[in-house]
């Protein structure tokens, strides 16, 4: 194991090509002069970090991985290519798509210095804050996808993210590019054991390019003593779409900053979210949706539950330039208060420059409703089961706008079980 | 024929708001009896006083083929052999009707209840409905046959159709009250509220209740609906409010 220090990440450093190892050097110093943030800061309101980026190493040999469950391989059964990231490294990997390039950064780069330059390490500003600078300077590993122009590949890539070691901080990077008029699937999954006290700084690049279209659906499962601190940043460019969608289950604290820019004229992005936190879990979406273009289209939709003591925090803002006429943009955020102790914020944000838009919002935050309850009950339906049923509804909203619906249906298995599983304990 | 609901001087308030004044209504099995009253009257309240919604405070007694159903929670009700098909159905978002029959199965144990269900939703044309959420984003119409539907498919001992044929033009109202009349049968009493003598045309009530201010101030046969319709409910209000006064008509037949 390794300390966060320059030596680290010189080490770490001795591959890069020489572009990347500017960026490294840079990120270096700005890890060094930057604290680790506060909730004084707006953007880190409502989230406790108790804990020290530096307390954590960077682990050399990866642990051993843990089998993919019987559910999410069940959902995934013909695959474009697939990788393994345990610790930080990348353990396995394999293409069977010849048209695109997908593989291990490291790889990719040995292969083709320059390929990656445009994309990586360029959509997250190291300067961001403390966590972003540490995965610039200490990270560099992880799985890229390169898809070229015109290339259209059905089956999705799969991209399985673990971590193994206590004590470990891992960095892992997910670089998409889809090219113009190219179509490609990635679904991400996270995982670790509960009870592993790890610290992941995860970062996901994806651009779109002109008319072309990206699904990526990450499936957060982090066991309950990971933290995971992730920066997504989407780049679309004219008339392409960007549709992510991300189940956040897990994690002791799980953070997730997303930008996506849309840039070109005519481009659109579907963002949704499923979260269900339960006991100490804090569940911190910050969600910003920018739009450049002329004609652009945004629709960010999230809901999510938290029952116990958990806290889940959805921030949201669209941003709408002055010369992004014609923009339609809007931002859903639902959220249940299963029990007493359990809490959720929910702060949308407009900013709007220009005139001649269409922008919307609605926020709520709320107990299962009464009314719904009472319906399903007149049906004979005792009160648990009419629970069940309204928690089932209420996230198959959100579920069904999910881009691979059999991950969709996986992940609704196991909100269905994690409430149950409350129900049944006499916790909910 | 023994009673398939029993309902005894039910009283029942809201806060300080008393709505319902003590109201007595029998329904045999085998019958289909009519509940009938001006806006605000009641009607509804009594439905959901007898569903148990909890917002009212309520007192006597009300017997579903002779278990007393007030004071169980609303689903016992419902398993007793209660239905309420509401006035306003609540919309479910998320839920598929598919979902909630499928629920509603699991808790019937009821060998005949899946070709029920092919059956019901064949005769009322509900396939198209089947996937989509619960009552969100139907037609009045729409939402209105999904309710008979569900009727058809739970199988109660007492049916309580709240303005059923409200909203509905004037095929489906048709369509609705011979789907009453199919369902009547030996194992079942049916109270129809509407406000309309239109549905009586189609099925053949054995009685009519008339409710004025909380209480049940007439029941009768199937003409009372007539004189209804020609001379609404003011005799009967009016006959409420000052019953000595020598001009108001008593309203018997
Ligand atoms: N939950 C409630 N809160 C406040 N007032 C109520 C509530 N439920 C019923 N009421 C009042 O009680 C009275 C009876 O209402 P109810 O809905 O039972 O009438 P109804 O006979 O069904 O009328 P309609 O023919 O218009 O459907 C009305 O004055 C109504 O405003
Ligand atoms: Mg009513």
């Amino acid at each position: 194991m390794k300390t966060l220090d320059s030596q680290a990440s010189a080490a770490l450093g001795t591959a890069d090509p020489g572009w990347l190892s500017e960026r490294r050097k840079q990120a270096l110093d700005y890890f060094e002069k930057l604290p680790m943030p506060s909730p004084v800061e707006e953007v880190w309101r409502y989230v406790d970090l108790d804990f020290d980026i530096a307390s954590y190493s960077i682990v050399e040999n990866p642990g051993e991985a843990h089998e993919l469950g019987v559910g999410i391989a069940a959902a995934l059964p013909d695959t474009s290519g697939s990788l393994l990231i345990v610790d930080g490294h990348v353990v396995s990997s394999e293409n069977t798509e010849g048209r695109v390039s997908f593989g291990s950064i490291r790889s990719i780069l040995a292969a083709d210095p320059d390929l990656l330059e445009p994309f990586l390490g360029v959509a997250v500003p190291s300067d961001l804050d403390k966590f972003a600078a540490a995965h610039a300077a200490f990270g560099g590993e992880g799985a890229a996808l390169v898809v070229p122009r015109g290339v259209v590949v059905e089956k999705p890539f799969f991209v399985d993210v673990q971590a193994t070691e206590n004590g470990s901080v891992s960095f892992p990077h997910v670089s998409l590019s889809v090219g113009e008029s190219a179509q490609a699937s990635v679904v991400l999954r996270y995982r670790s054991d509960d009870g592993l006290d790890s610290l992941v700084v995860p970062q996901l690049e994806l651009n779109v390019g002109a008319n072309a279209q990206l699904k990526v659906t990450v499936v957060q499962h982090w066991g309950r003593g990971t933290r995971s601190i992730s920066h997504v940043r989407g780049i679309v460019g004219r008339d392409a779409n960007l549709h992510l969608g991300e189940a956040g289950l897990g994690g002791l604290l799980s953070r997730l900053n997303l930008t996506v820019d849309l840039e070109g004229n005519g481009s659109s992005a579907n963002v949704v979210s499923a979260y269900f936190g339960d006991e100490n879990q804090t569940l911190d979406y910050r969600y910003t949706m920018h739009h450049q273009g002329v004609n652009t289209n945004s629709d960010m939709f999230l809901k999510g539950a938290v029952q116990d003591e958990a806290l889940s925090v959805f921030t949201g803002m669209i941003r709408i330039d002055e010369g992004a006429q014609k923009t339609d943009a809007y931002q859903t955020n639902r959220n249940l208060i299963l029990s007493d102790g359990a809490s959720a914020q929910s702060v949308p944000n407009l900013e709007i420059l220009a005139d001649d838009v269409r922008c919307g919002h609605g926020s709520t935050v709320g107990p299962l409703d009464d009314d719904q309850r009472y319906y399903l009950m007149s049906r004979g339906l005792d009160e648990l089961r009419a629970n069940r049923l309204l928690v089932h509804g209420f996230f198959n909203e959100a579920l069904a706008r999910f881009p691979e619906p059999a991950i969709a249906g996986v992940v609704t298995s196991w909100i269905d079980a994690k409430y149950r599983e409350a129900q049944e304990a006499g916790r909910v | 024929m023994s009673l398939a609901l029993q309902v005894s001087d039910v009283k029942a308030r809201f806060g300080d708001l008393e709505i319902l004044k003590g109201v007595d209504i029998d329904v045999p099995f085998g019958e289909v009896h009519v509940l009938m009253g001006p806006n605000g009257s009641g009607k509804s309240t009594l439905c959901h006083v007898l569903m148990g919604k909890t917002d009212y405070e309520a007192t006597g007694s009300a017997l579903v083929d002779g278990t007393e159903v007030l004071g169980l929670p609303v689903d016992e009700r419902a398993r007793a052999g209660l239905f309420e098909a509401f006035q306003y159905p609540v919309e479910v978002p998320g839920v598929s009707l598919d979902d909630l029959i499928s629920e509603m199965g699991e808790v019937r144990e009821d060998p005949g209840f899946a070709d029920r269900v092919e059956a019901a939703a064949e005769a009322l044309d509900m396939e198209r409905f089947r996937q989509r959420a619960v009552n969100n984003d139907l037609s009045g119409g729409e939402k209105k046959r999904s309710e008979m539907f569900q009727l058809a498919v739970a199988k109660p001992k007492v049916a309580i159709l709240d303005e059923v044929d409200s909203g509905l033009d004037i095929d489906a109202v048709r369509e609705v009250a011979h789907l009453v009349e199919e369902l009547r049968s030996d194992d079942l009493g049916v109270l129809i509220i509407t406000h309309y003598s239109r549905i009586l045309r189609y099925m053949k009530p054995d009685k009519i209740h008339v409710m004025v201010a909380g209480k049940v101030v007439r029941t009768g046969g199937p003409e009372i609906a007539a004189e209804l319709e020609a001379s609404g409910y003011v005799d009967l209000v009016d006959g409420e409010a000052t019953v000595s006064a020598p001009d108001v008509t008593p309203f018997d037949v």
